[in-house]
């Protein structure tokens, strides 16, 4: 092989690669432009050039981007967290009572019985996130099973907290932080940009993040290296468990009450955000980046769809379709790329 | 050869899994810029020596010693510890990954970002990368793409790229062109002589006698626990060989 | 909860072994009957509620109780639950059937053991009973709020809040649920019939997600900025709807109508998240649930239907102990 014709053939895997990395803004650019075009014609506005919009998009997408950057770790370790949803139901149950307790048994200051009812939040999902990771490390239970026990043991804690109720809370500071505005952006939407460069960093900047790449391309790679992989599986479900618990501290004070299943119906959502930003669920591949365009795109299409006024159950289709699309095209870049042994 | 100091000495090893006794009293020595192969049937305790040597094993009778010292490993990161590292067929990369955070894994270097910030130092990576792979003599381009992009041979010189960088004076390699095309099997074996010419000590496992006769410098031959035969390419044949292999 | 549940069935343990140990005299004297109540799931205020009512009846009538039910809204969960209650030989069940027809089956095991069934809040078949008409027929008497009734209810408060004109539409949690598609039905055909001013937009699904109702509300809200009001048809849609109407800046300007009072409902008709709640009587249903089994199983004749109220909830008669009271408590 000459060498122009390696280095035409490594420039077009090199758009290929970019275009395959770069999917799910793709998407998103995509979505917009459709619904940008449907607005503009049916209703005369415009869907992006909206500060409304894009408010509501934000908000929308906080919590399943919340759930997915967590999960995003852990998949990219070839593991997955199915018990996010309701250890985020734990964690607004217990933020809910903590802050009323805080506020009415300890007689602390509203903005004080606040952070404490955050801190508890996400304190009490370092519990689910800990079992999750000695189940995984120590005992060798997949994560698939390992985690869908603690679905269910989180999800009972949950209920029997909230007594089957939902918890409400009475603090004028937490609904500040649920649904407050500095500058006009919503406070849930700085505390999660904060959590994504937070987790961007980790995950591309420092040994967790590298180990957590190799651990999910290769346990053997990864043990031969002298990592520490019991230790490294534990880290990642705790921190999936943080991230779900930080949700949950910020659903009570937005909704004004903890519920058990405030994040029931996210798991499926954070997990589609997961792989549309470009993850295996192999394991190996992902990052921060894609997650937080695959939350944007779900969120994106619901809302949308709504916007224009389509049938809603489009919604379950659009978002269903993204996925296949996102993971066909993950599959044909493995075939494309992968192949090549022979240079 | 006897001139250069002997690395590794393996002297009457005996090693059994219950009543199977996979070594019996096998002896050899390796010496700096010396490559022994080591042939033999399957189950002729060939895997059951390099895991010996590298500390997955403990062996049951005889003494290990590396540059005269008795040693006894109790896990593969002590003997890694002593310079000793083993490629293994699968070579044990994560593909995802580019060649310079392949050779630093679990070891990575930090700088800091903005004065404060500490990050992957990912250029000390690439650099560490690139020199390696030169004094391998082996010319990758690109250095931050995925291993998993990378020929058979170039993984394999990843692979060996490590354990050099970390100063590994003996390799041991199982297998290490099985899975190739010829092509790529020249490389590695022009790999083997590189490592030999920069004083390392190389053992490695091959069913390939044109690869055995190509590099080493002693062929030590294994037959059912035991050691059938020692012997140089210049004084023997690949029938010889065999013959020692498979006995009669 | 979770805990009384368990205190419940270890006294109905010790009942049944004090029975046992003095089976004919006591059975002479007074006979005690086993009713069994089970929820269309253990972990809602509602059914919780009911619990409440149904224990305090049996606790009247000197009965046993007994509270089993699967955790989620879900019939594979509650089938199996049904099928080990029965096993346990309860004189009468009072079952909330997770569906229409697939319940009707395990429910003629019941019927055909001889244990008296009653269906509450949601029913088998077209929830007409003792007809002779077929299959799903057998069940002794409906106790329920009337869903159709309650959703016209909001209609009708909702409308009054909101000047009798203007765009509303209808937050729901997924298509195929008995009770909140009457809610809906019965919104609807009351404004349709009484309001001619008010618009209803499309229902929105929000798989029983605030934070979905929230985003719903912001959407319809974009595309229509003139919209008055939203009816919550559960409670997930309701606040999350009101989070949503907050969130848009339209907190006090779009009016929300929600259906069912867990206590924190309160709250929120008081800072005026919520216009109006409307309150079911679980509680009702629960105690009448359980008399009509005991009137039944004492050889009297109860009702096929028995239809209980509605509390209209607002800010300002929440304090008042008569509304009060309907709050959903366990």
């Amino acid at each position: 092989m000459t060498a122009t014709a390696t280095s035409a053939r490594q420039e077009s895997h090199g758009l290929l690669s970019m275009i395959v990395e770069l999917r799910a803004w793709i998407f998103l650019l995509l979505l917009v432009i459709f619904f940008e075009v449907w607005a503009r014609s049916a209703y005369g506005q415009s869907f992006v050039i909206n500060a409304y919009n894009l408010q509501a998009i934000g908000i929308f997408a906080t919590a399943p981007l919340l759930l997915g950057l967590g999960q995003t770790f852990v998949i990219i370790s070839a593991g997955i967290d199915l018990s996010v949803g309701f250890t985020m139901g734990l964690a607004a149950v217990v933020s809910a009572h903590a802050a009323n307790m805080a506020s009415g048994v300890l007689g602390l200051d509203l903005f004080t019985a606040m952070l404490f009812g955050l801190v508890a939040g996400i304190g009490v999902a370092l519990i689910p996130g800990l079992v999750n990771g000695l189940l995984i490390a120590k005992l060798r239970v997949p994560p698939f099973i390992g985690t869908l026990g603690m679905y269910g043991v989180a999800r009972g804690a949950a209920y029997l907290l909230a007594g089957g109720m939902t918890v409400p809370v009475s603090n004028a500071w937490y609904a500040w932080i649920g649904n407050g505005r500095v500058l006009g952006v919503p406070i849930l939407v700085i505390i999660t940009v904060i959590v994504v460069l937070l987790m961007h960093y980790l995950l591309s900047q420092t040994r967790f993040g590298q180990h957590t790449y190799a651990f999910g391309a290769s346990r053997a790679a990864a043990v031969r290296s002298g990592i520490n992989v019991s230790s490294l599986t534990i880290k990642l479900y705790v921190l999936s468990a943080v991230c779900a618990g930080l949700a949950g501290a910020l659903y009570s004070g937005r909704f004004a009450a903890g519920a058990a299943q405030a994040g029931e119906p996210l798991l499926l959502d954070s997990i589609a955000a997961v792989v549309i930003g470009g993850a295996s669920l192999f394991g190996g591949s992902g990052n921060i980046a894609g997650t937080v365009a695959g939350a944007l795109v779900i969120a994106t299409i619901q809302y949308g769809l709504v916007f224009i006024n389509v049938e809603p159950f489009w919604q379950f289709v659009a978002v269903g379709v993204v996925i296949i699309i996102s993971v066909l095209v993950d599959q044909s870049q493995r075939r494309l790329l992968g192949g090549r042994k022979d240079e | 050869m006897s001139s250069a100091p002997v690395l590794l000495s393996v002297n009457n090893v005996s090693k059994h899994f219950g009543g199977v006794e996979a070594l019996r009293g096998v002896s050899m020595d390796l010496a700096a810029g010396e490559v022994v192969a080591l042939a033999g049937d399957n189950g002729a305790g060939k895997s059951t020596l390099i895991k010996a040597i590298s500390g997955v094993h403990r062996v049951d009778g005889g003494e290990i010693l590396l540059s005269g010292r008795r040693v006894d490993f109790a896990t593969p990161s002590e003997a890694r510890a002593s310079g000793i590292e083993t490629i293994y067929q699968d070579l044990a990369l994560a593909d995802n990954l580019p060649v310079g955070a392949n050779i630093f894994l679990g070891r990575e270097p930090k700088r800091k970002a903005f004065g404060f910030l500490p990050v992957l130092d990912r250029k000390k990576m690439a650099d560490a990368a690139k020199e390696t792979m030169a004094r391998l003599d082996f010319h990758v381009e690109r250095f931050r793409a995925p291993v998993s992009t990378f020929s058979g041979g170039q993984r394999q010189a990843v692979a060996i790229g490590r354990a050099i960088y970390w100063n590994a004076q003996i390799l041991i390699m199982d297998e290490p062109t099985a899975a190739l095309g010829v092509p790529e099997q020249r490389k590695v074996v022009s790999l083997i002589k590189t490592l030999k010419d920069q004083g390392k000590g190389v053992i490695f496992i091959s069913h390939n006698l044109a690869d055995i006769f190509a590099v080493a410098d002693r062929i030590v031959v294994l037959r059912r626990g035991v050691k059938a035969g020692e012997r140089t390419p210049a004084e023997t044949n690949g029938d010889e060989i065999v013959r020692l292999m498979v006995g009669g | 909860m979770e805990r009384r549940q368990f205190l419940t069935m270890l006294g109905a343990g010790a009942a049944v072994a004090g029975t046992g140990a003095l089976t004919l005299p006591a059975r002479a004297e007074n006979k005690k009957y086993t009713i069994a109540l089970v929820p269309g799931l253990t972990t809602d205020a509602f059914y919780i509620t009911m619990h409440r009512g149904a224990q305090a009846a049996a606790d009247a009538l000197g009965q046993d109780l007994l509270f089993q039910g699967a955790s989620e809204w879900n019939v594979t969960l509650q089938v199996p639950v049904l099928e080990a209650v029965i096993a346990r030989k309860p004189d009468a069940i009072l079952i909330a059937p997770t569906d229409k027809v697939q319940l009707v089956e395990p429910l003629k095991k019941a019927f055909d053991a001889g244990i008296a069934v009653f269906c509450v809040d949601t029913f088998i078949g077209n929830g007409v009973f003792q007809t002779g008409a077929g299959d799903a027929d057998f069940p002794l008497s409906y106790i329920a709020s009337d869903n159709i009734l309650g959703g016209r209810i909001a209609a009708r408060a909702l409308a009054k809040s909101i000047g009798d004109k203007g765009k509303v539409y209808v937050s729901n949690v997924k298509p195929g649920v008995s009770t909140t598609d009457q809610r809906e039905e019965g919104f609807k055909a009351e404004i349709k019939e009484n309001h001619p001013n008010i618009e209803v937009l499309e229902t929105q699904f929000n798989d029983d997600d605030a934070n979905k109702a929230a985003a719903q509300v912001q959407a319809v809200f974009g595309r229509t900025p003139d919209l008055a009001g939203i009816f919550g048809a559960n409670l997930f849609s309701a606040t999350g709807s009101a989070n949503g109407v907050k969130q848009a800046g339209q907190a006090g300007k779009i009016k929300i109508a929600a259906f069912d009072a867990p206590e924190s409902v309160v709250q929120e008709l008081k800072d005026g998240t919520f216009e109006i709640a409307i309150a079911q009587h679980p509680a009702e249903i629960g105690y009448f649930g359980t008399v009509a089994a005991f009137a039944h199983l004492t050889g009297n004749s109860v009702p096929t239907a028995i239809g209980t109220g509605f509390t209209v909830m607002t800010k300002d008669n929440i304090d008042d102990p008569n509304v009060k009271r309907f709050l959903y408590t366990g």
